[in-house]
């Protein structure tokens, strides 16, 4: 079937204006970014633009390799970590009645509408040395000295997973919102036990969009510049940090560039798969319909 | 369906309230906090001295200025290209091609650090001086994406025959758009609005990353008190901002063109 399509020269100006904007201040500065992680940067901070690999080599060297394993496992273990807390949380959602279904979705979001960095600061408040729960410890006796939690990397940890869970209560929410219940129902008939029906008929139905969703939280974590900051003090590096640091004090763009953009090729590759992902479902409806 | 109907178990539901008693925690401890006389000491009594001295000094009031004044010239630039893009594709929403719609989209799923470090790195290239205006023109960059899909959501509701009834009663085209449309997509154009105010008075890191150094928002003014260490000064701004922000985010779930994306989050 061939396609209605809107040709360039139908395009009405108020949609031009929109679109001049999108490419000026959105695609425009990701291609700066992207064009400049080919440059080099000579003496005194010029870039010169030519083409090179040298700034992507570097960040295999086993300086920024090493930050990346790291960054790399401590973000893996948040993503799983919402994964285990998300997953029961969307499961309650899916199984509530429309009603609380949207007070519950909107009691998950509201604190993450309030400020970023005061989310930080009430982990701060709780896991600090001088946080609530070392208040408690001390005075029940429990410790003699505070527990340090913070700037350490279970700090970082504890904000990565504090900052990403609803996001990954949502893609969950859905995927299990799609499954039909009653397939739970027909596999307990048909003498499943419990376990047998979660990893045999509930997980294989749900698998991919819980993949995809946690792709979508597990790179912006590899992002973070904030939390290590404040959470994690001066001695836990995280890519995000390394990243940020090369356009502020180290003044190499072209090596931040690299880095900044080998993150969104994986969050391409996030797209990409999900794109597909969701191809792969409307076809197979679309045969199941034929 | 009555296998939903029936309660889930007490494991998922003691996960679920458990789930939301630590996201509310850290929140609530920063109230309490606020009215602390020593605030590393929570048995240390009620006050609120700190909450008066906050309002004497200018910890509060210039950053505050401020992100209103960047919120609403961010918002409003936002929501001004933002329809016209909606009123301009609108008519074609159906039949654009996917990789238009997804590059719409990109604002939106590009992580916060990409698009704060890319809008710098334009900004200095094409020397623009950074302060407020780089900050608006940040904001609004992303905002006008949300916008666009409010709006044409809301435009899609509109009936077509609507203008045409107009003009056919005589009225000019000023008019039909003056009188006709325009209070037809007033719901959408103040939820669209508020939305990009929101995000704009929210954030953090785009704003730390395009501001250069003299420009104080409310976000970046908790960011450097944090840094010096705590203080109850802090702690007071801190409930200011919870409050103004607790307060935004629920009139945008009152309104249902907004609260799809209260859900799916900025």
């Amino acid at each position: 079937m061939k396609k209605l399509a809107l040709r360039l020269r139908d395009w009405p100006p108020s949609a031009w204006i929109f679109f001049a904007w999108l490419i000026t201040l959105s695609v425009l500065p990701f291609l700066i970014i992207l064009a400049m992680s080919f440059a080099v940067r000579s003496d005194g901070g010029v870039i010169t633009w030519t083409f090179t690999l040298a700034n992507y080599e570097r960040a295999f060297h086993l300086v920024y390799f090493r930050v990346l394993i790291k960054t790399i496992v401590l973000s893996l273990g948040a993503t799983l970590t919402c994964l285990l807390i998300g997953f029961p949380v969307a499961y309650y959602l899916a199984r509530a009645t429309p009603a609380k279904r949207q007070l519950g979705l909107m009691l998950l979001f509201i604190p993450f509408w309030t400020n970023f960095i005061l989310r930080i600061y009430g982990i701060v408040s709780i896991f600090g040395n001088h946080g609530l729960l070392n208040q408690a410890l001390l005075h029940l006796g429990l410790r003699d000295a505070p527990l340090e939690i913070l700037y350490t990397r279970v700090g970082v940890y504890l904000g990565l997973v504090y900052n990403y869970l609803p996001f990954l209560v949502v893609p969950i929410f859905s995927a299990l919102e799609k499954f039909d219940l009653s397939l739970r129902e027909a596999a307990m008939d048909l003498g499943a036990n419990r376990w047998q029906t979660f990893t045999r008929v509930l997980l294989p139905n749900v698998r991919e969009g819980i993949a995809v969703g946690s792709l979508f939280v597990f790179i912006p974590m590899m992002g973070e510049y904030v939390i290590p900051d404040l959470l994690g003090g001066a001695k836990e590096v995280f890519l995000g940090r390394v990243m940020v640091e090369q356009f502020f004090t180290m003044q190499d763009w072209p090596f931040g560039s690299a880095l900044a953009s080998i993150l969104s090729l994986g969050l391409v590759i996030a797209l990409w798969v999900r794109m597909r992902f969701d191809q792969g479902k409307t076809e197979a409806a679309s045969h199941a319909f034929r | 369906m009555p296998s939903a109907k029936r309660p889930p178990n007490l494991f998922i539901s003691f996960m679920f309230w458990a789930t939301i008693g630590f996201l509310y925690l850290p929140l609530a401890y920063l109230v309490v906090q606020a009215f602390l006389t020593d605030p590393s000491n929570v048995a240390s009594g009620f006050t609120t001295k700190w909450l008066a001295a906050l309002l004497e000094s200018d910890a509060l009031w210039e950053p505050l200025m401020n992100s209103l004044l960047i919120g609403v010239a961010s918002a409003s630039i936002a929501t001004l290209i933002g329809t016209l893009g909606a009123v301009g594709f609108g008519p074609f929403s159906t039949v654009l091609p996917p990789s238009l719609t997804a590059l719409i989209m990109l604002p939106i799923l590009i992580p916060e650090v990409i698009t704060g470090l890319s809008l710098l790195i334009f900004f200095l290239l094409f020397r623009f001086e950074l302060g407020a205006t780089t900050v608006v023109l940040a904001h609004a960059s992303f905002s006008a994406s949300f916008v666009y899909f409010i709006m044409i959501e809301q435009l899609r509701k509109l009936d077509p025959n609507l203008g045409e009834a107009a003009y056919d009663l005589g009225a000019k085209p000023a008019q039909i758009f003056w009188k006709v449309i325009l209070p037809n997509i007033v719901p959408g154009l103040s939820a669209a609005w508020l939305l990009s105010f929101t995000i704009s008075f929210d954030d953090f890191l785009i704003s730390f990353f395009t501001s250069g150094a003299g420009l104080t928002t409310l976000p970046l003014k908790i960011y450097s008190l944090m840094r010096i260490g705590f203080s109850p000064e802090l702690n007071a701004l801190s409930l200011v901002m919870i409050c103004l922000s607790t307060g935004l985010v629920l009139i945008l779930w009152s309104k249902e063109q907004s609260r799809k994306w209260v859900i799916s989050g900025s």
